[in-house]
């Protein structure tokens, strides 16, 4: 399922990413990367807050929904 | 011997903290990512011989953004001496990914591990002898805003550089991987490349800046090995990312131990579930950007009835050079006329102006500097995001656009931040049409002049919303006809809610406030002579006529007749649809160009000559003895000497009289026409020192052409609307 789907709360795992070349490369720098695992600890009508690999990272919707995690 | 140690790591990390710890220089910190966004020097406050490089802060070494282009080549193609690599050891695992790449350049490394007291109050505990043994680099805990540890890091760092030595080779990749980088090394050695070992990894990785350095036919090969090893369609970026963090993920299992398992809630995150709640947080940001102009701007701050601290630091400014004013009129009592007038009226007078609202630019970014450094400006940024997005824009261009509000010049450097380029462009242009605080004199001078009987202050914030309301009509027009590239994302660290130093915030809004006071002492200076210059002069000074025909022999002419006249004559014609097509506003709006400030500036010189003695008697005899002495006559008493003075100061530039420059209506007869051109002020061409800010964003004069472009037409489009409307109906 898509990582926009994931209530607060909830751990899921990194499956894969489908968007641009150079967005994945940047989320890949952020820590988003295969296998890794990312927690949804807040959100609001702009996004989700994630953490992942200790960091609070924010994202919009549009960028979650192409985030794929199981 | 001298040596280079550059400073590299993630942003929001510690780098400029301990930049300044170092250098003993004041560079602004934020808790913003990417507050540094070009590199900085400094030298070691203990040994002059070292020379201390600031990159901007990097997630990676592959060229994402702008920031990260600077790091990268930096450490790449000049190879400083040695980099410290300060990692955050709060979110150890995220800085290692850079760690890593900085290692494989193969420039020999110190290794920071910062924001030590937050990571023991975790109760985590990081073995840097275990990390420094696995790395080959030194590996010296620090906390880089209290200065622990710093003295062991330079010791180290010095060392290093001294020795020259490259890191060891880390076992990161698998066999595969590794096996492919090999034969990928072994071309790039053979066509005489240098750094083959990191240029391997960023070709194999199709790192498009690196590709462009290399042959074509050699770029073929190595894609050939990726293809033999993994297929036609791999992407081994993935792969290398993923090994890099696997391995990460090994290391600190090892050196790190967890005080708790999983995630506690932290301080930062239950102050986020309020500031970012999806009700609460737009109310909360509302009244907080209330009060953050109420402190600027406010003749009633707090509704308490006093001046708010902007507006009482300006005052007593103003009355310090009021005192510097008569000082210099007094010694130069026996100077010839013409120097008394370039001094008094010139210098004096133009600097004054600006001199006035300097203060109430540094409260604003004091203030600024305070969001930003205490983490709560990366929340707006993503609370504001969903409305920016209607907009076409991304949240993060809010942080540009506030600061607009108070000079364009940080405004527009403040873009660099942005991630897309579509934003960036769009953001530079919409700061211009920002109310920054040099067009507030101009909005004080025409409301109590020309809008004397409506409701001045609903007239000024008007103002604001137009600005606003124009910005975002622009935005919206940009993102449909020009930059189609479709919306961007928005990506960002938020840091932990730290309370930030007295020391940080005062450094970090007088670093904003330098290059407008520079600005101010420079460019407006000159301008303000060349003003006066224009202004009082014409051929005849020159030849001898105005001479003769003087009574007093000066060669001085009236205004009506000077150079200014002329140029002011040739371009009126232009504004004349916008209903002030005569040539004193004209000038006004070319001065306005060199700096905003002149605007007023150049109304009070072009209308000077409105202000003769006999007018002020009569103008002043208003007022009674008390209001009198208010007003700055010394024991209320009316005296004709200070008359002129007090008159620009107080009545003038703070705005407050319907009477000030009675001419000024002969030039702009309607209040259609002087909303007009204040609009046509506030959105037209910023000053020339954000237009240079611009082309150092933009790049081309190309770009800055086009975009100054957009900012003329804006202007000219809605002061003409403003004006027929305004006439139509009022």
């Amino acid at each position: 399922m898509a990582l926009a789907m994931m209530e607060v709360g909830e751990t899921r795992e990194i499956r894969a990413f489908h968007g641009k070349e150079e967005v994945k490369r940047h989320l890949q720098d952020l820590g988003f990367v295969k296998g890794e695992h990312v927690q949804v600890i807040g959100e609001n009508p702009s996004g989700l807050i994630l953490l992942v690999k200790g960091v609070r990272i924010a994202l919009n919707r549009g960028l979650a929904s192409q985030i794929i995690v199981a | 011997m001298s040596y280079t140690i550059a400073l590299a790591g993630n942003p929001n990390c510690g780098k400029t903290t301990l930049f300044n710890d170092l250098t003993g220089s004041r560079q602004r910190v934020g808790n913003w990512p990417g507050v540094t966004v070009d590199k900085k020097e400094g030298t070691y406050k203990k040994d002059k011989e070292i020379n201390i490089m600031d990159l901007p802060g990097t997630y990676s070494l592959s060229p994402y953004s702008a920031e990260e282009i600077i790091a990268r080549d930096y450490i790449v193609k000049e190879k400083p001496d040695a980099v410290i690599d300060i990692v955050d050891g709060t979110s150890i695992e995220r800085n290692l990914y850079l760690t890593l790449q900085i290692l494989e350049t193969g420039v020999p490394t110190v290794i920071a591990l910062n924001m030590m007291d937050e990571v023991e109050a975790r109760g985590d505990k990081i073995g840097a002898e275990k990390l420094s043994e696995t790395f080959g680099v030194p590996v010296v805990p620090v906390v880089a805003r209290n200065g622990k540890g710093i003295q062991e890091l330079m010791e180290e760092a010095v060392k290093a550089a001294k020795e020259k030595k490259p890191p060891k080779k880390l076992p990161i990749f698998d066999e595969k991987l590794q096996g492919a980088i090999d034969e990928a090394k072994k071309l790039l050695e053979d066509a005489g490349e240098s750094d083959s070992e990191w240029k391997a990894v960023k070709l194999l990785e199709n790192d498009e800046n690196v590709a462009g350095q290399v042959t074509e036919e050699l770029k073929k090969q190595i894609d050939g090995i990726v293809a033999k090893a993994y297929g036609p369609e791999a992407d081994l970026e993935a792969v290398v990312a993923d090994q890099r963090y696997q391995y990460i993920a090994k290391v600190v299992k090892n050196a790190v131990k967890k005080g708790t398992t999983g995630h506690v809630e932290t301080k930062s995150d239950k102050l986020d579930k309020i500031l970012t709640n999806r009700i609460l947080a737009l109310p909360i940001f509302a009244v907080i950007m209330y009060l953050l102009f109420a402190c600027t701007n406010s003749e009633n701050f707090l509704f308490l009835g006093i001046n708010s601290p902007g507006i009482w630091l300006a005052g007593i400014v103003e009355s310090i050079w009021e005192r510097l004013t008569d000082l210099a009129a007094g010694v130069l009592g026996g100077a010839s006329p013409w120097v008394y007038s370039l001094v008094i009226d010139g210098i004096m007078e133009g600097l004054g102006a600006i001199l006035g609202f300097i203060p109430l630019v540094l409260v604003l970014y004091i203030l600024i500097s305070f969001l930003e450094d205490c983490g709560y400006m990366a929340r707006i940024a993503f609370v504001l995001d969903r409305i920016f997005r209607r907009f076409g824009l991304s949240g993060r261009s809010f942080i540009p656009l506030l600061q607009g509000f108070g000079c364009s010049v940080p405004a527009v450097m403040a873009t660099r931040t942005l991630e897309s380029e579509k934003d960036r462009k769009i953001t530079t242009i919409l700061a211009g049409f920002m109310p920054c605080g040099a067009k507030l004199p101009i909005f004080a001078l025409f409301v109590s002049t020309l809008f004397a009987d409506s409701n001045q202050t609903l007239v000024t914030y008007s103002l604001y919303i137009f600005s606003i309301v124009v910005a975002i009509i622009v935005s919206l027009l940009l993102n449909k006809f020009v930059y189609k590239d479709g919306a961007s994302n928005f990506i960002m660290e938020l840091p932990q809610y730290r309370i930030p130093t007295l020391k940080s915030i005062l450094i970090h809004g007088w670093e904003k406030v330098k290059g407008f006071a520079v600005k101010a002492g420079t460019v407006i200076f000159v301008s303000t002579i060349l003003i006066w210059f224009l202004s009082g002069f014409n051929f005849g000074s020159f030849n001898g006529t105005n001479a003769a025909e003087n009574e007093d022999g000066s060669v001085m002419c009236e205004m009506n007749d000077s150079f200014m006249a002329s140029i002011g004559n040739v371009i009126a014609p232009v504004f004349k649809p916008l209903g002030f097509g005569e040539w004193r506003p004209a000038v006004g709006v070319v001065t306005g160009w060199i700096a905003k400030e002149n605007v007023v500036v150049t109304f009070a010189q072009l209308y000077d000559e409105d202000v003769t003695d006999e007018y002020l008697e009569e103008y002043f005899a208003q007022y009674s003895p008390e209001e009198l002495e208010e007003l700055g006559f010394e024991g209320g008493e009316y005296d004709a000497e200070a008359a002129g003075d007090i008159y620009s100061e107080s009545v003038l530039f703070e705005g407050g009289d319907e009477n000030a420059l009675p001419h000024m209506k002969d030039d702009i007869k309607t209040k259609a026409a002087a909303y007009a051109y204040m609009v046509f002020n506030l959105l037209c061409m910023p000053c020339f020192a954000a237009v240079g800010a611009m082309k150092r964003e933009l790049k081309t004069w190309k770009e800055t052409g086009k975009a100054v472009a957009v900012q003329m037409v804006t202007a000219y489009v809605v002061a003409l609307l403003v004006n027929v409307a305004g006439g139509l109906f009022l």
